[in-house]
Order: C-alpha cells, then structure tokens, then sequence
C-alpha cells in the first residue's frame, strides 16, 4: 500500500519529465519558452561547477534561516503571551490583521534605505511575512488546550511555568507545527520575492536576472532548487511535528 | 459574550488609537525620521489626493479585473479537479505529489516566466492569480471529500443511491466547507500575487502605483495604496468566512 504510493509519485514525476523532454524535442513546444530536462540538468551541473549555485544556495538559505528563525521565536513567543492574556490577544489582534493581508514588499525601498540592499532587507520581508501565521496559531492552540488538563495540572500544585512548558505547549504542537508550516512557506516566498525586488544575490535574484536576459534554462535551474528546498522544509516539519507529538494516544483529545 | 465582544472591541480600538497617536507624534519630536515613517494627518491628505484623481479607478479596476478572473478560473478548474482527486485513490496517488511539490513552492516564483510566456500585459497577471490560487483550492477540495463520514456514503449506498446521486447529494455538501476554505486561502495569496506580478512588470495597476511611489519615496500615498489592498484583502476574506458558516449552519 505505501510502497504502491511511493512508486505512483516517482512514476509521475518522471511521466512529467519525460512527457516535457519529448513535447520539446518533437517540436511541439519551443525551448526557447519551456527549455527542457536534459538541458536543465546540465546547466544545474555547470552552475555547481562553477560554484554560482551554492553561492546563490548559501545567500538564500542564509536569509530564510535567520528570517524564518526570527519569526518563530517571535511568533511563539507573543503568541504564548497573547494566548495566556485576553487584553494582549486583543491589543495586538488588528495590527496582526494588517501584517497578515498587507502586501509587504511594498514597503521594500524603504526597507533598502534602513537596511541596504540586499541581506537585511530580504530578511526583514521574509520575517514579517512569515511571523503572523506562526503567532495566530500558537494562540489558537494555547486557547484550545482542554481545560480540564489544565486544572488538573493546576490542582497538583503545578507553577505557571510548569503549566506552559509541560501541558500548553505540548498540547498546542499540531496547531503551531501547522502554523509553522504556513509560516515556512511565507519565509520562503519572503525571501524569493524579496530578492527578486531588493538583492543582488541568491536564487530569487538568479531567476529576475537570467528572465530578464531571457536565459529560460538558468531560470528554471533556480525555480528547481527553490521547489526542492520548499519540498524539503516541509517535509522535515512533518518529522518535526511526529517527534514532538509522540504523546498523543489518538485524534480527539 | 456580549460583554467580552465590547472588551474586545474596546481594546482594540484603544490599541490602533495609541498606535496612531505615537505614529503622528513620534515624526513631530524627531524621534523618527517623518519622511520615511510618514504620519496619519498625511496618509488621510494623500487619500483624498489619490481619489481625485481619474487614473485611481481605472488602477484599481485593472487589478480587479485580473484578481476576479484569475480567481474564478482557479475555482472553476480547482473544485472540479480536487472532488474528482479525492473520489479516485490511484489518481489522487498519482498526482498528489506534483501537486504537493508545487504548494510547498514560492509560486510568485514564477512570476518571471509567465512574463516570459504571456507579455507584461493582463494575461500575465491573471496567470499569476490562477496559479497560486488554484493550489490550495485543489488541495483543500481534495481534503474535503476525504473527510466525508464513510458511514454517510454508506446509508446513502445502502438506500439504493446510485453514485451520481452519492456524489451530487453526500459527498458535494458535506465537503463545501472545506472547499470554501481552499478559495479563502487562494484568494489571499492572489491578492499578494496581483500586487506583486504588477510590482515586478506592468504598465497600470495597483502594484504598478505602489512600485512608482516606492521607488519616489512617497510613503504617505504609497501607505494609502497598502492600506487599500490590506483592506481588501480583510473584507474579501471575512465575506467567505462569512460563507462558510453559512454552509457548517447547514449540516
């Protein structure tokens, strides 16, 4: 059954490929729009090389790391603190509204002059695209824990803190792994987008740079890599999510 | 409830009062620089400048124009395509990793190909909106008939429904709320993606105004145009949640 599946996906992922390869070689499409696999795989292998790759790789990886870390810490953190207290939830509610709908990068050319182009800008969009999903959901799952968990934690004499770290928090994983997950998909859209408008570096930029020069193939180089990293993410929030809720006996509680 | 609906409402209007307040004040002190900070006394005289004049209504209509099309044709091709994968198991196998790999993907990525493929113009834009909407819709439509109670079906089997019937009187409704939740979740990203598609290369539009008034620095107005589309954004998305309770009212 799951190996069934397994082989599905790799069958069609290689039916995409194979179907893109022939269409252009048959000259039903042109590769000057769509390029084509065999040619991709090589430009992939001649930018490894040469070392572009992982210089884009790293500068990418770099600013989604420190953006998105940035924005968990924060979002778990107001999070925990605007689901524990009513008056900071609704304090901060309306301008996390605005933070979620407002098209952000529409501040970048002042984000440039604060923070020069490149690096800090792309960080400074990646964190606040990715923070507000990350920090409505742990309130929503501090607000939802079962409340008989709590004041049976409570009646044993636990301490607040001992009440957050033991029975909230791990009570809470399933929503705030799925708000991590949003808010991983945001990061990465903060830095492609960001590095699109404000960078001269990383693969954001290789993709604006090579369309411009009308270079489909080293597009799509980047478009690949950044696919893989999106895959790559959020599967390892799925590991991180099994690991950390191993507790739960079944759906339900 | 009533009472923890004012105090909510309570706190929150003191809260963007206070915000507001230490907004305009703080450029007045010098305690931040005015002229990229801006203040609400000079947001609220860009606004009433920007709805004078005769090119706002034709900027805001082109982005409409691509939003709703690009919207509806990722609705049209997106329920379909996700009750039709969640009814088949080896179908939804089979494409569910594409599709997969394509959501856990920067969509606005793409953004310089589709130029490449369909021109600076609307096309381009309303590609953009299709495409980072049409994801969640499919992957939402799909999540929806797979959480239809088995045992539903089964009542409705054991009664002699044939299997349009299951399909048009079970299976569709009980999944509607989810599929709502899909075009909720793709209209918020097609907003973003309108803007930024329109921010990277266009001739009119929403985007293109706040490219020009970022670029010239003119943050009162360029705030007037953010502020438009998180508006937007805020009461397009609370309409279809207001939708979706309408349909869990119904089960």
């Amino acid at each position: 059954m799951r190996n069934s599946r397994t082989l599905l996906g790799v069958v069609s992922f290689a039916m995409i490929l194979v179907a893109w390869e022939a269409a252009v070689r048959m000259g039903w499409l042109n590769p000057f729009f769509t390029s084509r696999p065999s040619l991709i795989f090589a430009a992939l292998v001649t930018e490894a090389k040469s070392g572009e790759l992982f210089h884009n790789l790293h500068v990418s990886l770099g600013e989604f790391a420190v953006g998105f870390g940035a924005s968990v810490l924060a979002g778990l953190f107001l999070g925990v603190l605007a689901g524990w207290n009513r008056i900071v939830e609704y304090a901060l509610d309306p301008f996390i509204w605005f933070l979620y709908s407002a098209p952000l990068i529409a501040f970048y050319p002042i984000f440039v002059i604060w923070f020069g182009l490149g690096t800090y800008t792309v960080i400074a969009i990646s964190f606040l695209l990715a923070f507000p999903p990350v920090m409505v959901n742990t309130i929503a799952g501090i607000k939802s824990v079962n409340p008989a968990m709590l004041l049976a934690a409570r009646s044993f004499c636990a301490r607040p803190r001992d009440v957050l770290w033991k029975v909230a928090l791990p009570a809470s994983v399933p929503m705030i792994v799925a708000g991590l997950r949003l808010g991983l998909g945001r990061a990465l859209t903060g830095v492609i987008i960001g590095e699109l408008f404000a960078s001269s570096a990383g693969l954001g930029y290789s993709i604006a740079y090579n369309g411009q020069l009308l270079k489909t193939t080293d597009m799509f180089v980047s478009l690949m890599v950044i696919a893989i990293l999106g895959v790559a993410g959020t599967q390892s929030l799925s590991l991180l999510e099994a690991h950390l809720d191993f507790w739960r006996a079944g759906p339900g509680l | 409830m009533v009472n923890t609906m004012r105090s909510r409402g309570f706190v929150s209007t003191v809260a963007i009062l206070v915000f507001l307040a230490a907004w305009e004040i703080a450029p007045r002190l010098h305690l931040v620089e005015g002229f990229y900070t801006s203040q609400p006394s000079h947001v609220l005289t860009a606004s009433w400048e920007i709805l004078r004049t005769p090119s706002f209504v034709k900027d805001v209509s082109v982005s409409l124009e691509e939003f709703v099309l690009g919207l509806a044709l990722a609705v049209v091709v997106g329920v379909p395509i996700g009750l039709l994968l969640g009814t088949f198991q080896t179908l939804r196998y089979l494409v569910d990793p594409p599709i997969m790999a394509l959501y856990a993907t920067p969509q606005l990525a793409l953004i310089p190909i589709y130029v490449l493929w369909l021109g600076i113009g609307m096309s381009s834009k309303v590609a953009v909106v299709f495409v980072v909407a049409v994801i969640p819709v499919i992957v939402n439509s799909i999540a929806g008939v797979r959480q239809v109670d088995p045992s539903l079906v089964l009542v409705a089997r054991s009664f002699c429904a044939r299997q349009h019937d299951v399909f048009r009187k079970v299976i569709l409704p009980a999944s509607l709320p989810s599929v709502m939740i899909g075009i909720r979740l793709g209209m918020s990203r097609g907003i973003l993606g309108v803007v930024v598609a329109e921010m990277y290369v266009s001739q009119d539009g929403v985007g293109n105004q706040i490219l020009k008034l970022g670029s010239a620095f003119r943050v009162d107005h360029l705030l007037f145009y953010v502020l438009l589309v998180s508006a937007f954004g805020f009461a397009a998305t609370s309409l279809v949640r207001k939708f979706e309770e309408h349909f869990e009212g119904g089960r």
